[in-house]
């Protein structure tokens, strides 16, 4: 696993922990970890970005990967975005299908 | 004007970058839209690296000049397959994630953040240039 990822899993909730630079370098690691939600009945997917430094296209796609191929029902979530993250994805149009929000309780 | 060529590889992104960030820096850009240039160039140069010269060795060349009007122009050129990247369909944003189209989203970005985007194919070489004006 990357240094910069971490992901746990419970009860259907999967809980990714990214830090540092999500670009083109990063990227393919994040989704390699996410390929193996793949089939699990995840029902909740959320991502805390306090630690995130920098999104790229690269780690915009992985998101949207892990949303259309981990499941199309489950709910995604993106937590503490940095105001220049934020801006990144709303700019993609990314905040539509997820939740951008300061906290999780769950 | 500066410019600096290296060869079209992921190992010398980081030092273009910081290249054209130095020069934007120069410009007075502050430090939110310099993140926004760095953003622009990245996508602009991994598109380079990863595309530009199928199966065999190549460079890429940054080379950073003002803009009259107050800002900086960024041009990066290659002497790869001719490619423009603004030929690419613009990605619908608006669309559920379920049916987006991945792909596109960087060209995408780099319309977003930077005031002016033009593509020239010259003597042999793709060039992109990027413009970003200072806000008054």
């Amino acid at each position: 696993m990357a240094e910069n990822i971490s992901m746990t899993c419970a009860g259907g909730c999967a809980k990714v922990v990214l830090s540092g630079r999500l670009d083109a370098l990063s990227a393919p690691a994040l989704q390699e970890e996410l390929k193996k939600l793949i089939g699990q009945n995840i029902e909740a997917l959320v991502f805390y970005a306090n630690d995130l430094e920098y999104i790229s296209s690269a780690g915009l796609r992985v998101i949207i990967f892990a949303k259309q191929k981990i499941s199309a029902e489950a709910k995604v979530y993106f937590i503490g975005g940095r105001e220049a993250v934020v801006s990144v994805l709303k700019m993609s149009g990314l905040d539509t299908f997820m939740s951008i929000q300061p906290t999780y309780n769950g | 004007m500066e410019r600096i060529e290296r060869p079209a590889t992921r190992e010398h992104l980081e030092t273009l970058i910081d290249f054209a960030l130095r020069c934007a820096e120069t410009e007075g850009f502050d430090k939110e839209t310099l993140g926004q240039i760095r953003l622009a160039c990245e996508e602009a140069l991994v598109n380079v690296v990863s595309y530009a010269y199928p199966g065999k060795e190549g460079t890429v060349a940054v080379r950073c000049s003002p803009a009259l009007a107050g800002g900086i122009i960024i041009e990066i050129s290659d002497q790869g397959i001719p490619f423009d990247p603004l030929s690419l369909p613009v990605p619908d944003t608006a669309l559920p994630m379920e049916k987006r189209k991945i792909g596109g989203l960087g060209i995408h970005l780099i319309r977003r953040i930077m005031d002016d985007v033009r593509y020239q194919r010259v003597d042999g070489r793709n060039v992109f240039a990027l413009t970003k004006l200072l806000k008054k």
